[in-house]
């Protein structure tokens, strides 16, 4: 009777010691987000209108719907597809790149906006960078910038990692409040278009500084979310293109295991790598060594518009 | 690199060590605890020392006593006149720096204690600071605080052999060590880390302090009456926990051991 008691009495304390320690966890969370310098706070990331304006694009994307093309993917993606160029075509597009974004954000990305934009088509932007790693710091610049919902909780659950799980509570907290500093669509080089694009003028890529190879191991959980999109645009009956947005000569170059990747890759839908069939300049249409500039972006687009013509896509 | 950057680094390490391997010894002695096992104290703030027959008796206790129950006392221990004792206590560094790793460093690691702690021995002062450090506001105390940040620093110095990829590299980190770069100015590779480091090192410092009078840093937090008030202080470490924990998986240094 007494050992009943006692094991009564020890799992009464200890819940409400989690729910106590949980209470307490969230408050200083949210007062040390407040008050003390990002830089002093190892596992909360939270960058509110980072350089990519993931928040003016995802506020954007809220309020358009019926779209012939949705390009997704990562830097490349947004730096990379120009929706006046497509206008001037008839097509009405919108960016959902964001940095650095890999296949488990593209996933929660579209499992949340498909059904608000309902493309007909998607310009998958598939840079092999993403697939190698963890998607940590894709998925903190998204649930910094977005209202958090079930999705981005799935996402974190998913990505099971302690500082999504600080932002992503801090992010809901500022929501809450609204707390929010003034947006900005402009900064010293870049500026956002609208419709997700961010365009970059009259800077040039040098190479001056070496670049280190890269392995491409893919990352397994990368690649089955992957696949899980895939599914997700199969059920919807939405047309896909797998593209990969054009880097520079030397940036192609330092890949390892791009074979392994194209092959792979290739089992899923129709892959076309810009870098085999556009000729581009790395020292004109290029302001780094994987971004292109506006005149890059011209010349590349036009080209991709030629393919989906050729292809009978509209 | 400069011998400012080299001595800033040896003492990093010399906590980098002690939060790594005293840590998962608690980890160890807490889990333990919840299946009714009562593990050995493993670290008793060791770099409170006042010489570096004490830091022996505060660092790595389930080894050391484990060496003096099987080694040094089947050897004789002090029983048999000084100059066996000097040999015992030669042998059991010596062992002590060879378990750690089939190293050239780690033997001389093992050599420079032996050093220091001999003549301890043979001034019978080696038993002299059994009772943990309780520094007054006088002279004796201010001597004290000197002693305990003197030991400290020869723990460092014995540090850079423990962790030097060789003997050579050893000997080149001392030479710079002890030249003129010892005060050049250096830019610190993780600038934007460095005050974070300090805060966060006098923090847990302070707590072991405050502590110190006790087996564990933290266990006068359990005769705090207020439950609320307790829970708290853990919730706390919890947060710090949460906030401050390494997300890259970097195995424990100890490990390799």
């Amino acid at each position: 009777m007494n050992n009943k008691k006692e094991i009564y009495h020890f799992l009464k304390h200890f819940v409400e010691f989690i729910i106590f320690s949980i209470v307490f966890y969230f408050f200083l969370l949210i007062i040390c987000g407040e008050i003390i310098p990002t830089k002093y706070l190892k596992n909360l990331n939270y960058n509110f209108g980072s350089s990519g304006f993931t928040r003016e694009r995802l506020k954007e994307a809220k309020t358009i719907g019926n779209i012939d093309i949705l390009f997704i993917g990562s830097s490349h993606c947004y730096r990379g597809f120009d929706p006046r160029i497509f206008e001037s075509y008839g097509l009405k597009t919108f960016n959902l790149g964001s940095s650095s974004q890999s296949p488990i954000q593209t996933y929660y990305l579209l499992k949340k906006y498909l059904s608000n934009l309902k493309p007909k088509l998607i310009i998958y932007e598939v840079y092999p960078g993403p697939f190698t790693g963890d998607g940590i710091e894709s998925a903190l610049d998204i649930i910094s910038n977005d209202e958090n919902d079930l999705n981005y909780l799935k996402m974190a659950i998913s990505l099971n990692h302690v500082k999504v799980y600080n932002t992503l509570f801090y992010s809901i907290f500022k929501n809450i409040l609204k707390n929010f500093p003034d947006e900005q669509t402009k900064n010293k080089y870049d500026n956002y278009i609208g419709f997700g694009y961010v365009e970059r003028k009259n800077c040039f890529y040098s190479d001056d500084s070496e670049l280190q190879e890269k392995n491409l191991e893919l990352n397994e959980k990368q690649k089955s979310y992957f696949i899980k999109t895939i599914n997700l645009l199969k059920q919807n009956n939405i047309k896909y293109l797998l593209i990969e947005v054009p880097v520079t000569k030397d940036f192609y170059s330092k890949y390892r295991k791009k074979e392994d990747f194209d092959s792979w890759i290739s089992n899923y839908g129709e892959h076309i790598d810009f870098n085999k069939l556009t000729i581009l300049n790395d020292s004109l249409d290029f302001y780094d060594a994987n971004h292109l500039n506006q005149s890059g972006v011209e010349k590349f687009n036009l080209e991709l518009l030629l393919k989906i013509k050729n292809k009978n896509l509209f | 690199m400069p011998g400012s950057a080299l001595a800033i680094g040896t003492i990093f390490f010399a906590f980098q060590i002690y939060g790594d391997f005293s840590g998962y010894s608690d980890i160890a002695i807490g889990l333990a605890k919840l299946f009714g096992f009562s593990l050995m104290q493993n670290f008793a703030f060791p770099y409170f020392s006042r010489d570096i027959a004490e830091f022996w008796r505060r660092w790595h206790i389930s080894l050391s006593t484990w060496f003096r129950d099987y080694v040094y006392i089947p050897l004789g221990g002090s029983k048999n006149g000084t100059a066996k004792s000097i040999r015992n206590t030669l042998i059991i560094f010596l062992v002590s720096g060879f378990w750690h790793g089939a190293n050239w460093t780690f033997l001389v690691w093992g050599f420079i204690n032996a050093l220091l702690f001999i003549p301890l021995l043979i001034s019978d002062k080696n038993r002299k600071n059994i009772e943990i450090i309780k520094p007054s506001f006088n002279f004796r105390g201010i001597y004290e605080i000197i002693k305990m940040f003197a030991t400290f620093l020869i723990t460092c110095f014995a540090w850079i052999f423990f962790r030097a990829e060789n003997l050579n590299h050893a000997l080149k980190i001392v030479s710079r060590i002890f030249s003129k770069s010892l005060f050049t100015e250096f830019h610190f590779p993780i600038s934007n880390d460095i005050n974070l480091i300090l805060i966060i090192l006098t923090f847990f410092i302070s707590i072991e302090w405050i502590g110190r009078k006790r087996k564990y840093g933290i266990e006068w937090v359990q005769n705090i009456k207020h439950r609320y008030l307790r829970w708290g202080f853990y919730a706390f470490i919890l947060f710090l926990i949460g906030m401050y924990m390494q997300t890259k998986e970097t195995p424990f240094i100890y490990f390799q051991f």
